[in-house]
This record gives structure tokens, C-alpha cells and sequence, in this order.
């Protein structure tokens, strides 16, 4: 497949593993699969004596040895220098309603030029996209796209964003860095979809390149993050207070997994949190679980446990509660909070009508906050 | 009282003198270290008692490490030599490790001829990872299928290294190799992760010998080459006993750290972990006192 028909491609993540032929009865011919990786210096990490290394780029501080990867795969030592093995190298790349990141609060009804490198810095039990997150680079095909080409792309293909997502966009930092600075010569947003597991540094130059931010907030617990994230909860909620403090465009997204962060009283703390930090502004998506990855003992989460916990939200004082993938119900959608008016009607990732006027409530001119044009 | 697990060591002097290490001496120091691990007075017989003919061998090396510090081609094919004398066909063996780059930068030549020895990486066309991940308390992996697929006996032919996580990587975490994330498993030391790694069935089903290469020794630092903490120990450790192997080479490695004035692994925080839960998972035996070490010289 050329480069070309790729980029025409958006139905499907971009993943191989290669043929599978049964070496048991016959061996096949040695037609090597020729690894595409990239050799860019990284950012965001110490030299140490005897080539050792130690990155800077999240909260894991992986101190590395000679020909050692990262936690997350696609950042090595080779000789005490770090490289990125991912820079331009996509393995997903799709168009997609800004809608389905979800950013509900910026540019409702457009399209977003969306990618993905191999790789991420946690490793979730629930992981949506392991296929491509959860693998090193040489086990994805790959194709190179540069950061200009990046931006060319996505005008090309009608989009007002790109977007960083699908696996963990910080251990592509520089990549996702160099394609932002590209992509805003030509007047496009760059949006961020991460669980924030970066340090504060790092997350300080992402802020300046990008426009708006959604973090993946997997559980209020220290525990949970600890036994199904392999991360921690602290750096998390460090970032999102910086992302806030920056004046940054945030939205969360909390995936409620059935029996292990659904605890009414911990969603309680959360949004007591939120509101406390950030304030009742910050749009809140309660998503749904699908069994997936290392977690296919649990149901998908009922519908009527979105419902209370939207419920609690709202009653501590959040202005924007979302329910997500539960295409059609009402809480999809956005209301006013001061008049109750339906203000963007959504169905899935369809925009329907849009009831605001220069970022006000076209019923009762209350602002609205979110980024709109 | 069960019987205490058996480590064979031996040494010859001046066989890693040389650039390259000399093929009969390895065969020679082969030769030995199985007719002592298994009692037996012929190769034939010692192979035997551990494979049978009809077994496919999986030669699971290390090649992270480049050409200085990777298993030398000429002890993998001293290995499949002696092998080959005990009944086992060449075309039954395959000398493997995670990608073909790593193997053909540690000297080995690719082979994949149907008729004769295999030499070729998981990254192969043909060859790559299972596509059902295989899910078994902390690991979450995906097998290469060289091991699921082709495999029937596997031996761990590690090079022994000290390690700045695991203490130490040897023939157990040289597993990490067969899987498709091993960068996952690297926090809390990597343990539980390699005991629990060698405790699924794609590996555990198929192991049956442990051969630590110690021909050179990284006792400090790693993986890459580093001379200053690199040691001339010319041996090869045989255990058929996992645990205990590597328990060995942890005491080996304990030892030339001190003779260099180095701290303990405990004293720097990192003692090898994995041994203690491997034995707490009936891998084996990681008490030094319960093991029956055989030193040899040739």
C-alpha cells in the first residue's frame, strides 16, 4: 500500500503482525520484515555516566542502560544518546468527528486529522487499543509521514484539528511537538487525547505547541492506577491542575469499568476535585466499558450506572456532565446550565443543532465556555 | 527428602582467551557439563535422558547485547553439535532469538532451510507473535510462535549479566525474549514478572535445560559491553532446575562484584527478586544450601 492510499484510508487502525505461517510442518523463505524506525534524538532526558541514561519525559523516570528501551517501547539508548524510534512513523491514522475523542466543547461538528505511533507509557488492564499501544514499533506496520506532511494532510482531507491519539501521544512528544508548530503555520488546532502521565516540564512545551488538552482520568484511586494502569494517580492530577492553570482548553474522560471505579463515594471526591481545582466548567464524559484487552471478565457498564454517576456529578456542582458511548442518550448532548435549553444537539458523533451565538447561550446569552471558532 | 537440584560448572581455562572462543573446547566443556548434570558417561546418553529424538529444540539466545556480549555463534552450534550427537536432527534445531538484526549483529548467519539447522529471529516473515494474547496472572503477552509453534523442548542458552532492575538477567528473564512487550515488565525489579513468565505453560510446558553462558561475565553494569566490569570467568553452568541456575549465577556474579570491591546487589537495592517468588511458585530451589553444585574443570 502506497503512503497515498493509506492517508485515503480511515476505516481501520493500522495494525500487523506479520503473516502467520505454521513453522511446525513448513518453514517459510527468510523474506525479512524490514523494522520502520526512526532515529531522532529525544527530548527530555539525562546523559549519565558509562551510556546510561535516564528519561525525563513522564513520571516513571526510566533509567536505562546501554541498548535499553523505555517502559513504553519506542524510546532507546544507543550509545548513552536517547532516540525516539517513532518520530513520523504513524500506525493509525484516521478522520474523525472531533466528537469521538471526545471534545464536546471545541469546534463541535468538525473533523479532526487524527494519528497514532506505536506505544504508551502505562499499560491499562481495559486498554481500547492495545493492538497499537501495547506493542513496540517494529511489531505495527508504519509509514512515514513527517510533521509537514502531517499538516498538508489534514487540510487536505477538510479537517480543522489535528489530533494526537489513539495510543499515548506523550512518547511521541517530539513528533507530536513538530507536527503541531507545522500544522498551526497553516491555521489549524492541534487537540491532545493522553491519560497524562507526563511531567510538568515536558507538559509546560506540549501546552505552548497545542489547544486543547482531553485527559483520560482512569480512577480517583492511587490503587486502581497502581493494579490495572501500572501508573501512578498523583502525576495525573498534577498535569490536569497545570493544564487548567495554563488556560488550556481541558475536558476529562472517566471510563467507568463495573465493580472497579464506579464507587459513588470515590466519583464524589472526584468532582469535589474537580470543582475545587479546576471548577464547574471542566466537561466531564463518564464512557462506557467494553470488555477489552486483559479485562474481558466484567460486563460493559450498565447504562443506568452512567446515569447515577452523572446524577452525582451534577449534583456536586458540575456544569457539563456527559454520558459517552451510548449512542442516542440524552446526556450526549448539551444543555445550559443556566436556562436548561438544549444548546448542541449530539447523537453519536453526529453534531445536530447548535443553539450558541459567539459562544453564548442563543436562549439566554449565558456563556459557554469551550473553544467555538 | 527430595533430592537437592543439581548446577553443573565448568570452566577451561583460556577458551575465552581468544577473540573467538575455540569450538572443540566448548564442545569439550558441552560434552562435560550434560554427562555431569544428567550422571551419565556418553553425550548420547545425557541428551537423552533429556530430549527425545523426535523433539523440535529451540535454542532460545541472547543477542541484545551486540557481538561482544551476545551468546557466541561458536557455543550455540557447539551446542547443536552435541545435541546432534545425542540423536537430535539438525533440522529439529533452531537457534533463535527476538529479531534477526540482533542475531545477525551478535555474527550469526540467518538459515532457514527446511533439511538443516534454523537460525532466524521472531521478526521473520512467516515466523511473528501469536495473535491470541495469552493472559496469565501479571502477564499479558503475546508468545512468538517460533516457541508455540515450532518448539517442543527449549533450552535457555543466556549470557549471565548483572542487571540494573532484576539484579540479574540469566536464563529465566532470557524469556523476556519470547514475548512481544517485554518492556512492560520491568517495574518492581521485573519481579513477579519473569518467575511469572517462566510459569506459563507456553514456557514452562517446554523448558527443560538451563546452560548460562559465563564465558564472560558483566558483573557490573549492562547490558550493553562494558569491559572494566567484564570478567574472564570461561565457564558454563548446566541445571535442569531453572531457579537454581540462575541462583548460581547470582552467587557467581556476588562474587566477582566483591573481588572488585563492588557492593552486593542487596547492598544496592536490586538482589534478584524473582528467585525467591520463583521458588514460592514451584519453579525451583533458590537456597544456595539446597542445591548440589558440581564444579569441573576441562
Amino acid at each position: 500500500m502506497k503512503r497515498r492510499d493509506f492517508l485515503k484510508a480511515t476505516g481501520c487502525l493500522g495494525l500487523s503482525l506479520g503473516c502467520r505461517e505454521l513453522l511446525a510442518s513448513s518453514l517459510p523463505p527468510l523474506d525479512l520484515i524490514q523494522p520502520n524506525l526512526s532515529r531522532v534524538e529525544a527530548r527530555h532526558y539525562e546523559k549519565l555516566p558509562d551510556r546510561e541514561i535516564k528519561c525525563t519525559l513522564c513520571p516513571r523516570y526510566c533509567h536505562l542502560g546501554d541498548k535499553e528501551r523505555g517502559y513504553c517501547g519506542v524510546r532507546e539508548n544507543d550509545g548513552g544518546t536517547y532516540y525516539t524510534l517513532v518520530y513520523g512513523k504513524v500506525c493509525a491514522v484516521h478522520v474523525d468527528p472531533i466528537e469521538k475523542k471526545p471534545f464536546f466543547h471545541f469546534l463541535p461538528g468538525t473533523q479532526a486529522f487524527s494519528l497514532a505511533t506505536a506505544g504508551c507509557n502505562v499499560n491499562c488492564r481495559f486498554c481500547q487499543n492495545w493492538q497499537i499501544s501495547q506493542v513496540r514499533p517494529e511489531q505495527v506496520e508504519a509509514y512515514d509521514l513527517p510533521p509537514d506532511e502531517v499538516a498538508l494532510a489534514a487540510r487536505r482531507n477538510k479537517c480543522a484539528s489535528i489530533a494526537y491519539t489513539y495510543t499515548e501521544p506523550v512518547v511521541f512528544f517530539e513528533y507530536m511537538i513538530d507536527s503541531s508548530l507545522a500544522s498551526r503555520k497553516l491555521g489549524l488546532k492541534n487537540v491532545v487525547v493522553t491519560g497524562g502521565h507526563i511531567n510538568l516540564e515536558p507538559l509546560e512545551e506540549l501546552i505552548k505547541a497545542v489547544d486543547a488538552i482531553k485527559v483520560d482520568l482512569k480512577s480517583f484511586s492511587e490503587v486502581f492506577y497502581k493494579e490495572y494502569v501500572r501508573g501512578e494517580l498523583k502525576p495525573v492530577l498534577e498535569a490536569i491542575k497545570l493544564i487548567h492553570q495554563r488556560k488550556m482548553w481541558l475536558e476529562i474522560v472517566y471510563l467507568v469499568i463495573p465493580t472497579l471505579n464506579d464507587q459513588e463515594s470515590m466519583i464524589r471526591q472526584l468532582c469535589r476535585w474537580l470543582i475545587k481545582e479546576i471548577g464547574p466548567d471542566v466537561p466531564l464524559h463518564f464512557s462506557r466499558f467494553h470488555p477489552m484487552y486483559l479485562l474481558k471478565n466484567l460486563p460493559p457498564t450498565p447504562v443506568s450506572t452512567l446515569e447515577k454517576l452523572h446524577s452525582i456529578a451534577r449534583d456536586e456542582g458540575l456544569r457539563y456532565v456527559y454520558i459517552g458511548n451510548v449512542p442516542g442518550h440524552r446526556a450526549e448532548s448539551t444543555y445550559c446550565p443556566f436556562c436548561g435549553q438544549l444548546i448542541i444537539e449530539r447523537v453519536g458523533y453526529q453534531v445536530g443543532r447548535v443553539e450558541l451565538k459567539n459562544g453564548r447561550c442563543r436562549f439566554c446569552n449565558a456563556p459557554i465556555p469551550g473553544i467555538w471558532s | 527428602m527430595a533430592e537437592k537440584p543439581k548446577v553443573v560448572i565448568v570452566r577451561a581455562r583460556g577458551v575465552a582467551s581468544g577473540s573467538k572462543p575455540a569450538a572443540a573446547r566448548l564442545q569439550a566443556m558441552i560434552i562435560k557439563g550434560l554427562c555431569l548434570l544428567c550422571s551419565q558417561n556418553e553425550p548420547k546418553e545425557a541428551v537423552a535422558r533429556i530430549f527425545s529424538p523426535s523433539d523440535r529444540v529451540g535454542i532460545k539466545i541472547n543477542t541484545i547485547a551486540g557481538s561482544r556480549l551476545s551468546t557466541p555463534p561458536e557455543l550455540a552450534l557447539a551446542l547443536t553439535s552435541v545435541l546432534n550427537l545425542g540423536g537430535i536432527p539438525e533440522r529439529n534445531m533452531i537457534i533463535w532469538d527476538r529479531t534477526n538484526r540482533e542475531l545477525k549483529e551478535a555474527g550469526y548467519p540467518l538459515q532457514t532451510s527446511r533439511d538443516k539447522l534454523k537460525i532466524f529471529g521472531t521478526d521473520s516473515a512467516g515466523a511473528g507473535y501469536e495473535q491470541e494474547l495469552y493472559s496469565f496472572r501479571n502477564i499479558g503477552s503475546l508468545f512468538s510462535t517460533i516457541l508455540t509453534n515450532f518448539v517442543t523442548a527449549s533450552i535457555s542458552l543466556a549470557v549471565l549479566k548483572n542487571h540494573g532492575l532484576a539484579g540479574i538477567t540469566a536464563g529465566m528473564k532470557n524469556y523476556f525474549g519470547a514475548i512481544h512487550n517485554p518492556n512492560k515488565y520491568h517495574d518492581n525489579h521485573c519481579d513477579p514478572f519473569v518467575a511469572e513468565l517462566c510459569l506459563c505453560p507456553p514456557v514452562k510446558s517446554r523448558h527443560r535445560l538451563t546452560i548460562l553462558d559465563a564465558l564472560l561475565v558483566q558483573f557490573h553494569k549492562g547490558p550493553s559491553f562494558h569491559p572494566s566490569w567484564a570478567a574472564r570467568y570461561e565457564g558454563l553452568i548446566f541445571g535442569l532446575d531453572p531457579v537454581a541456575t540462575d541462583t548460581v549465577g547470582w552467587k557467581i556474579i556476588e562474587k566477582l562484584r566483591a573481588e572488585k570491591g563492588l557492593p552486593s546487589l542487596k547492598e544496592e537495592g536490586r538482589p534478584p527478586a524473582y528467585l525467591e517468588t520463583a521458588r514460592s511458585l514451584g519453579l525451583g530451589e533458590n537456597d544456595p544450601e539446597r542445591i548440589q553444585i558440581i564444579e569441573e574443570e576441562v
